[in-house]
């Protein structure tokens, strides 16, 4: 039984370790631009196209798929900011509806350019962290760990750190205000896109060698974010990171000793509960939500 | 001044008189040409996932009859009362969503005017099933699970799927007798649980304990490794992925090497088993038991075998669609042998007149030997077409068909404990929805 919590623990590490990435760059975006990005899941997937583009197709180390996931989905981000985004500023749910119009496009471009089927990606490594007989951890899942701990970390100390970071907490939490004091709404917009999208690049990009990409992958990623983020509070980082955490180890633990049905239910169950006891979310505020 | 002529002279009544004129002149001809050579063309419908996750037991079935058809037509095409007619296959991509499969539906009957309609089918049937009914139009589905006593013009003369995955079990049971324990997880749809009950009954038969409930995950599953986690946690002799896409039996078997595991696989596909060789080790998918051949296979060459040149058409295939061959590239195509041999007997394209010639003295030849017309007791209509089925064997990195096993002396066996188990997950024909 001992064994088995402990494989249990490592599976949904991992599990927090790639939602968390996802889910904090949707709030980020979400925070600063007030725009609910219904596309993230398919910059998720644009980042897992990266290393099959790159690492499998061509044969490129994959950590330079794995670098240039992260730029290009970040670019992709700057794209859609420019084109989408700010164009619709002043209409709640223009952002909304033309996210969901981008994530059929790049679902689309995926189905033209690579194929409905399923992509195969050859292993990094097959290495595997041997703990003991029935406790494992392959190295590509401990990669995605570090990852997504040295990622979220210094996200974090560039929002609580550096000039940029508090220009964009300052927009996030009163944009008029912020721009009254000089900080660009346009700058902050684009640094928020390029991250959180950078973010979701990336997530796909260090995951694609363990799932199934396809192009209609980044449905099932973004229904986790945004249970993660309803349950953490909308638009709160630190709630996004504390509820994939949870949501993780909740999801991971009822799979392992129910089965995944009931998980699904469980994880849906949560999100009710918060919502009914604190509607606001784990740390979310009464003006956030 | 001319300029003013020529306007009034180009009255609207004038003008439209010219422009019909010119129109009919020139393209009347090409009419014409069309509709004759329209009428010795016969379309057959294909409407199944072509995109989603669900395409790979699509798509490569749509690759696998453009073959066919070329065969067919380079050949002299299909004869009909003594005049030939060349096949076009006309594709409906459902995206395995029952509403766009009814839509497809009523375009391939109306628009495209197709004679007969194959399908994946499971949770599209539903879909098509009232199109069926009001047109009488005849269609084919690779999941008999779909059958009932109201499904008069549904067919599943391909595979009797989840039925054969007994036969697997069955050559287990007998070439492995050491193995006595099991455990199996399987996504909660319209595919899994008929499989899932298929599989209690054969292990059940074959005297193999389940260690476990059947672990069920949702489809949109993504991380398989709790999965896994809890599959393996008792040690179990045998690990049964039931009928989980590709998409899932890929992380999956990544997920059992993984983690240790160290015992015996048996599931109904390993589509692109190659790959999932590279994800792990040759050594590791030693001995895994699935339900579908290579057709460069050796055995599909005996007697008996009703699939004209297998290993030809897994050569053609492969040239064309490398690493693409699957579960259902050649099912789609012996469908068509199936009908065509109706057509031409019945001297007619007419859905009911086939029907009736395909059933005809209640035998018709399937792709691994002859077979009959069955399904009432489990189905409440002898619309499946039941016979042998292969069980296939990963040796040295290779699908290497063990042994042609029959269904049909399975059931006649064990068929109350099939009964049993399509009860308790309400997949009884009288119990579905």
């Amino acid at each position: 039984m001992i064994e088995l919590l402990a494989q249990t623990g490592l599976n949904a590490l991992y599990a927090a370790s790639y939602i968390s990435l996802v889910a904090v760059g949707l709030v980020l975006i979400f925070g600063v631009m007030g725009v609910i990005n219904f596309a993230h899941g398919e910059l998720f997937m644009v980042g897992a196209y990266t290393v099959v583009a790159l690492y499998a197709d061509l044969q490129m180390p994959f950590l330079v798929a794995i670098t240039f996931g992260l730029i290009f989905v970040g670019l992709l981000g700057l794209v859609m900011e420019r084109s989408m985004f700010r164009p619709l500023r002043d209409n709640p749910l223009g952002g909304l509806v033309a996210s969901i119009g981008f994530l059929m496009i790049l679902q689309a471009l995926a189905s033209i350019g690579f194929g409905v089927r399923m992509e195969h990606i050859p292993p990094v490594t097959q290495e595997v962290i041997v703990f003991s007989e029935k406790v494992r951890l392959p190295l590509p899942r401990l990669f995605v760990m570090v990852a997504a701990v040295v990622l979220l970390g210094a996200l974090w100390y560039f929002l609580r750190r550096t000039r940029f970071g508090w220009a964009l907490r300052a927009s996030a939490q009163d944009p008029e205000a912020a721009a009254l004091q000089g900080i660009s709404i346009n700058q902050t917009a684009r640094i928020a896109m390029f991250i959180g999208a950078g973010l979701a690049g990336v997530a796909g990009a260090l995951t694609a060698p363990l799932v199934s990409v396809n192009p209609h992958m980044g449905h099932s990623v973004i229904v986790t974010a945004f249970i993660v983020i309803i349950v953490g509070g909308v638009g709160s980082l630190e709630g996004a990171v504390l509820a994939s955490v949870v949501y993780a180890f909740v999801h991971t633990v009822v799979t392992t000793f129910w089965d995944g049905v009931i998980a699904d239910i469980v994880g849906l169950s949560l999100m009710l509960l918060v919502l009914i006891v604190k509607p606001t979310g784990l740390f979310g505020t009464a003006e956030r939500a | 001044m001319s300029h003013k002529r020529i306007l009034s002279a180009l009255t609207r009544r004038g003008f439209l008189a010219a422009a019909s004129t010119l129109i009919g002149s020139g393209l009347l001809p090409g009419i014409a040409t069309r509709v004759h050579a329209a009428d010795k063309v016969i379309r057959i419908g294909f409407l199944a996932p072509l995109t989603g996750p669900v395409a790979a037991w699509g798509k490569p079935g749509l690759d696998g009859c453009q073959i066919w058809a070329e065969g067919i037509n380079a050949a002299g095409g299909i004869t009909i009362d003594g005049e030939s007619h060349t096949v076009e296959f006309v594709g409906y991509d459902n995206e395995y969503d029952p509403a766009k499969a009814r839509t497809g539906a009523t375009k391939l009957i109306r628009e495209d005017e197709v004679k007969f309609i194959m399908m994946l089918g499971g949770d599209t049937w539903p879909g098509v099933q009232p199109v069926a009914d009001r047109t009488g139009m005849l269609f084919s589905t690779l999941l008999p699970s779909d059958l009932s006593p109201e499904t008069t013009t549904l067919i599943a003369p391909a595979e009797v799927h989840p039925i054969y995955n007994v036969t697997g079990v069955e050559w287990l049971a007998e070439n492995k007798p050491d193995l006595k324990t099991a455990v199996m997880c399987a996504q909660d749809d319209a595919l899994g649980l008929p499989s899932v009950a298929t599989y209690l009954a054969a292990f059940e038969a074959a005297g193999i304990e389940m260690q476990s409930e059947p672990l069920l995950f949702d489809p949109a599953t993504t991380d398989f490794a709790p999965v896994v986690t809890k599959l393996i946690s008792g040690n179990p002799d045998i690990v049964c992925l039931d009928t989980c896409y590709s998409d899932y039996v890929h992380p999956i078997c990544e997920q059992l090497f993984q983690q240790g595991y160290k015992g015996q696989i048996i599931s109904c596909t390993a589509d692109f088993y190659d790959q999932i060789i590279e994800k792990t080790s040759k050594e590791f998918m030693e001995g895994m038991i699935f339900q579908f051949p290579d057709f460069d296979d050796p055995a599909l060459n005996a007697e008996g075998i009703n699939f004209k040149d297998p290993n030809k058409f897994f050569e053609v295939y492969n040239e064309r669609h490398p690493g693409e061959w699957g579960a259902v590239s050649w099912e789609y195509a012996s469908i068509m042998d199936l009908w065509k041999a109706g057509a031409e007997k019945a001297g007619s394209v007419e859905p009911d007149a086939v029907l009736a010639a395909m059933k005809d003295g209640g035998t018709g030849l399937h792709a691994f030997g002859e077979a009959k017309w069955w399904g009432k007791d489990l189905f409440g209509i002898d619309n499946a077409l039941v016979g042998n089925w292969p069980v296939v064997v990963i040796e040295d990195g290779k699908a290497v068909i063990k042994a042609m096993k029959s269904i049909p002396d399975w059931y006649d066996k064990h068929g109350e404990l099939l009964k049993k188990h399509m009860t308790a997950y309400n997949q009884m024909w009288n119990q579905r929805g």
